[in-house]
């Protein structure tokens, strides 16, 4: 699919906009690039004259501690734009990176923000995008700060099969699940063993099937209940569509 | 690179690790086991006297080859 279609379709899933709107959208210009897992997007500090879509793949932002911890604090699915707060921040606060090979689209911040004053559907639409990445945010904190290992994990792998179902790269919630332990370890602020003690824990309860890095969901609702988790915070139009 | 596992839990109640974690060394995997059993204990320590919490890793070939433990004692005085 071209990058404006993955752009425009996150975009209708979050907000109502109209034919010329994404004749507008179809014509931004988007510069495409590969990335292979684990590659730097865009770092901390950078003053970037672009922001990019994700076309395809698996994205984080991350921040490190001044002792080099990681700390994954959001995932990114198709058709986000992660760094789209780069548009009126000027300098990045966090860097992100590829978790799986990825293909991104960048997009110059002079042609968006032209686009933003002449139309504001489309202003309204990209705003809506950075609230809901704030939404996700605050989710993650209170799952990092307040659930123990067993829901946190269940959480977050809930988080990330209904987004990828949202944005239709899996078709049902038995899904592979695209993400090392160790990556798993740094979204949900666990070491690497807890991480594997854990994901056994799920398993044995029958909620997912794991083969060698892989990690498979086997009973959604279950998972759902152990993870504590209300899809309200991710904003979507059509929820029913997704569950 | 070598594949260690760490079976862990509380006395009689282990979860045995049947997927296992990569790590450069010995070294590397005592101090992954510490993190773990950090992380155990703030999940599962309870108000029990004389709990006992442990990681135990196994090389390759199946031989334990570390413990690492943690007890809880709770003494009035």
């Amino acid at each position: 699919m071209a990058p404006s279609e993955v752009l425009i379709r996150k975009l209708q899933r979050i907000s109502s906009l109209r034919e010329p709107d994404l004749a507008v959208l179809r014509g931004i210009p988007i510069h495409e690039k590969e990335f292979q897992a684990n590659q730097d997007l865009v770092l901390e500090g950078d003053r970037p004259s672009h922001s990019f879509v994700l076309v395809d793949g698996l994205v984080g932002s991350t921040k490190y501690t001044g002792d080099g911890k990681r700390q994954i604090t959001s995932f990114f699915v198709t058709g986000d734009i992660p760094d789209l707060h780069g548009l009126h921040l000027p300098v990045m606060d966090c860097t992100f990176s590829t978790l799986t090979p990825s293909r991104v689209g960048f997009m110059r911040h002079d042609s968006l923000r032209a686009i933003c004053d002449q139309h504001p559907r489309i202003a309204a639409a990209f705003w809506r995008s950075t609230l809901i990445d704030a939404a996700i945010y605050r989710e993650w904190v209170t799952n990092v700060g307040r659930r123990d290992a067993f829901t946190r994990i269940a959480h977050i792998l809930c988080e990330l099969i209904y987004r990828l179902r949202a944005v239709g790269r899996i078709d049902d919630h038995i899904a592979d699940i695209p993400i090392t332990q160790a990556a798993l370890g740094d979204a949900v602020g666990l070491s690497t063993v807890h991480v594997n003690r854990t994901l056994q824990e799920l398993r044995h309860k029958g909620l997912i099937e794991t083969s060698g890095a892989q990690t498979r969901v086997q009973n959604w609702p279950n998972l759902v209940r152990a993870g504590d988790f209300n899809p309200t915070y991710l904003h979507n139009r059509d929820p029913e569509v997704v569950v | 690179m070598a594949r260690y596992y760490f079976d862990s839990g509380d006395r009689n109640d282990a979860v045995e690790d049947e997927i296992g974690i990569e790590y450069a060394g010995l070294e590397e995997a005592r101090r992954a086991g510490l993190e773990g059993l950090k992380d155990l204990a703030k999940d599962s320590l309870q108000d029990l006297d004389g709990q006992q919490l442990f990681v135990e890793v196994r090389n390759e070939n199946g031989d334990k080859i570390l413990r690492l433990s943690l007890s809880l004692n709770v003494t009035p005085i």
